[in-house]
């Protein structure tokens, strides 16, 4: 059988990754660099970049381990589109957010802001959505897209409450300035604790980690790359930017080191009972990302190198084993592990390619994992004695479950017989395997790496500097007891499958994804019920927002002083035209809500904006007389058009809900004329904001102060309102006519 | 009516374009701006749809077939000149010449960038208008076929 053909829309986006991979790394070696450019300085919002140690890790993982996997998508997207029966052309969808994902990424590292951060993680986690949801055909697909959508999206929240907080409290949003002013005091915790909720949520992490494992029904690129380097990546890069502020309140840690453990625990747990490929690996994320979140929970020089050359090593293998279970699914069309093994003489390349990313992740010698695990236990061991047999726990339980993985899939008994398969979708995951053979050799480039990312989390300069040690210090003690404990739970598969099996009992019980699935149930039953009451007719709706708002004007006025607001002036005899104008437009109102017809209304109304249209020329507003008459003019067009096309009346409404409408009219029609009243009342041309712009009007080269304040002083409201206009026509287009442009 | 509909409406788009010229020549100066004279045009463009039907209109005037494109393109002209600024350090809509600095004119016609910006909301009203009533001329002519 012939594989199908890889687009150029592939290639083009393994090029990008790679031009960007080598860009970021010719910035990292040259010593990085940053922009700062105030873009609207009124509101305080800059972008603002740097390329520091900290955005030079990310962004490198991001392209890096992007060009890996876009190389490897290259490959098992034409298989996928096939298996799926989609078209080929669904691909470049694909492409499209998979690149979009990346350089929202390399945004995101690179920022320094609180907003752009905002802005990017918002980005990451929209582009995720339509990654996810990639087979959208698929209902389980669609679920996993949403969850992952909305766990992500309602927690990044958070992280702008936060950013508010702060600027409220320091006046910028700028994050070097704010490591700077920020004190220790409850706002800034409070502050603080609330970006940590966002980014504990995105790296997945224990209660609101459950997005996760649902996420795997997504092509395994995008899992070998959202779910591995960079998605969750994202939470742990923000812990990191802020960790100078979280570092301020010692409770904000031990929370991060609290939720770390227990997210290790239970990572590790399920992982060590799951059957799916796919499934193993990403509960391994959940409890490897668990390992980061307590190392900046335990802080310091040591917690942040620590961290730094996790993330590293943990990214390249996971990614290379994601792309091992998608090339074996592939071969042998099975992605359950009890049915798959003994692959290694049918697949010996990949074997030992994922056999060195399995040995990175469970930190053997020779490889960078090892390095990893050395600085983990370093830190942990000087944090005391608990730390340090929490920390080989957790090791051993890595050990246990990717040992698992790997043994299972390329050792014991032979499963399901592969066929062959592109090189294409091996290849990758062997150069991520001899990139962490390298480390395991010579870690130089990676430590200092590390280094320079952990002087930004650390706010000062920390040498990172892993090596081998042939004694018997407390690292190697340990790393040689979690190797021991480990082995022995792989040897054990009882204790193992009793241990997880309790886990996943209580997780279904009380766990987070009931939860979820209670709240959406409810917010949909809510939705539904509102709808019903509110949108359903436009009657209602406009009343929804009419009565609101009138309820609103009355509470205003019981509220405040209203004695000399309503002033009464005098009719005098050059005021005639005004009042035969307002008297017309008085009785247009009157036909318009009288009138049970269709045309006779829409031209009453028309008349009513002529009426109001000249009473604005005789007060002396040109600018806002012609305007009135134009849109008037083309207002009754439209509503002339759109009426000829609507359906026959139907029968009369009921006596209860015309009387509600009547009630609804009137108490917001009284509201607004008090409101416009009290308004008249106090008329003074001569002052405040208008008479400062009418003064300007003349340094701005205008004589019509309206049409300088449109295109000169209030030009981004003008903007905004014309992009309005280009939106609404494409909204006309895609309800009228299907999207037809013309 | 119908008839003196089809006399005025052809004759009626020339004078319409030059009123909105006007008003965007003298408009930094004078009552009126981009959005009016965007407006003055469609609504001649619409008296055509209304006499002749859409197939008529748009046979007797092609370049009607370009109205998204001059939308997008109003667009892009209004988000250039707001924006040009940001790359030379200024904030959004800094329009040139500066307060106080000379200002070359052309008769009454003065040249600062926010009349360029004022043009860019004329196309794009312009053409959004025109595709508006394209929009609704299709659907009441589709539904009556």
């Amino acid at each position: 059988m012939k594989p199908p053909r890889t687009g150029t829309a592939a290639w083009a986006a393994v090029a990008t990754a790679l031009t960007g991979f080598a860009a970021c790394l010719a910035g990292w070696l040259a010593g990085g660099g940053d922009i700062d450019l105030a873009w609207a300085p009124t509101l305080d919002l800059r972008l603002q970049f740097a390329f520091d140690g900290l955005g030079a890790l990310y962004a490198l993982l991001a392209t890096g381990i992007g060009t890996a996997v876009f190389a490897y998508g290259a490959a098992y997207l034409p298989l996928h589109l096939e298996h799926e029966r989609m078209p080929a052309a669904a691909g470049r969808r694909f492409w499209a957010w998979m690149t979009v994902f990346m350089v929202s990424m390399v945004g995101l590292a690179c920022a320094r802001d609180l907003v752009l951060l905002f802005v990017f993680f918002d980005l990451t986690a929209v582009a995720s959505y339509f990654l996810i949801g990639f087979d959208r055909h698929q209902r389980e697909s669609r679920g996993a897209a949403l969850m992952a959508l909305l766990v992500t999206g309602i927690s990044a929240v958070a992280l702008l409450l936060g950013a508010v907080l702060l600027y409220t409290t320091y006046g910028t949003f700028s994050l070097p300035e704010l490591v700077q002013r920020a004190r220790a005091d409850t706002t800034t915790s409070i502050a603080c604790a609330l970006i940590a909720v966002a980014a504990l949520a995105k790296s997945a992490q224990v209660p609101l980690h459950f997005w996760l494992p649902r996420a795997m029904a997504a092509p395994t690129p995008v899992s070998a790359y959202l779910h591995s380097a960079a998605m969750v990546a994202a939470g742990v890069l923000v812990l990191g930017r802020v960790h100078p502020l979280l570092a301020l309140d010692r409770t904000l840690l031990d929370a991060l080191l609290v939720v770390g453990l227990i997210s290790i625990a239970i990572g590790g747990l399920l992982a060590l009972a799951q059957d799916q490929l796919k499934q193993i690996l990403a509960h391994s994320t959940i409890s490897q990302y668990g390992y980061v979140v307590v190392l900046y929970g335990i802080g310091g020089a040591s917690g942040a190198g620590a961290a730094a050359l996790y993330v590293i090593a943990h990214a390249i293998a996971k990614s290379a084993l994601f792309m091992t279970a998608g090339a074996v699914t592939l071969a042998t069309g099975e992605s359950r592990l009890s049915h798959l093994g003994g692959l290694t003489r049918r697949m010996p390349v990949l074997a030992v390619a994922s056999g060195v990313a399995a040995a990175t992740l469970a930190a053997l010698p020779l490889t960078l994992g090892f390095f990893k695990d050395e600085l983990f236990f370093g830190a942990a061991h000087d944090r005391g004695t608990p730390m340090a047999i929490l920390a080989v726990v957790a090791a051993a339980l890595t050990f246990a479950y990717v040992g698992r993985f790997w043994f299972g899939l390329f050792t014991g008994r032979p499963g399901a017989p592969p066929r062959p398969i592109p090189a294409l979708l091996v290849a990758p995951a062997c150069v991520l395997a001899a990139v962490a053979l390298a480390g395991g050799f010579v870690v130089g480039p990676f430590a200092g790496l590390a280094g320079d990312a952990a002087a930004v989390t650390h706010g000062a300069a920390v040498d990172v500097s892993p090596a081998y040690h042939l004694d018997a210090r407390a690292e190697n003690v340990m790393a040689v007891a979690a190797w021991t404990l480990g082995g022995a739970l792989l040897l054990l598969p009882g204790v193992r499958t009793a241990a997880a099996g309790v886990t996943a009992r209580a997780g279904d019980r009380i766990g987070p994804r009931r939860w979820y699935g209670v709240a959406l149930r409810a917010l949909n039953t809510f939705s539904g019920r509102l709808h019903d009451a509110e949108v359903r007719d436009l009657r209602n709706s406009i009343a929804a927002v009419l009565v609101p708002t009138g309820i609103l004007v009355v509470l205003g006025f019981a509220f405040t002083p209203t004695r000399g607001s309503f002033t009464v002036g005098s009719v005098q005899a050059q005021d005639l035209p005004i009042m035969v104008l307002l008297v017309l437009g008085v009785a247009a109102a009157f036909t318009a809500a009288r009138d049970p017809g269709r045309l006779r209304p829409v031209l009453a109304l028309s008349v009513l904006g002529f009426a109001l249209a000249a009473v604005y020329a005789v007060v002396g507003a040109p600018d806002v007389a012609l305007v009135a008459v134009l849109v008037e003019t083309i207002f009754t067009l439209v509503f002339v058009g759109v009426f000829s096309r609507l359906p026959q009346l139907r029968r009369p409404q009921s006596a209860v809900r015309t009387r509600r409408n009547l009630l609804a009219g009137i108490f917001a029609g009284l509201a607004s004329f008090a409101v416009i009243w009290a308004t008249l009342s106090r008329t003074s041309p001569a002052s405040g904001d208008a008479a400062a712009q009418i003064a300007r009007a003349h340094d701005a080269h205008g004589g019509d102060v309206v049409t300088v304040i449109l295109a000169d002083f209030r030009g981004l409201d003008t903007m905004v309102e014309i992009t309005v206009l280009a939106v609404a026509v494409i909204g006309v287009a895609s309800l009228l006519r299907r999207g037809r442009s013309w | 009516m119908n008839t003196v509909i089809e006399v005025v409406a052809p004759r009626l788009l020339g004078p319409a374009v030059m009123v909105a010229a006007a008003i965007i020549v003298k408009g930094y100066t004078d009552v009126g701006d981009g959005f009016s004279a965007g407006v003055i045009v469609a609504l001649a463009i619409a008296l055509r749809y209304i006499a002749f039907g859409s197939e008529g209109a748009e046979r007797s005037l092609p370049v009607l077939r370009h109205a998204p494109v001059v939308a997008a393109a109003g667009l892009l002209l209004a988000l250039a000149v707001g924006f040009l600024p940001v790359a030379g350090g200024d904030p959004p809509f800094t329009h040139q010449p500066a307060p106080g600095a000379h200002v070359v004119k052309l008769g009454t016609l003065e040249l600062i960038s926010a009349v360029a910006f004022d043009i860019g909301v004329f196309l794009l009203v312009c053409g959004v208008l025109v595709t508006l009533v394209h929009q609704l001329a299709r659907l009441v002519e589709d539904a009556d076929r």
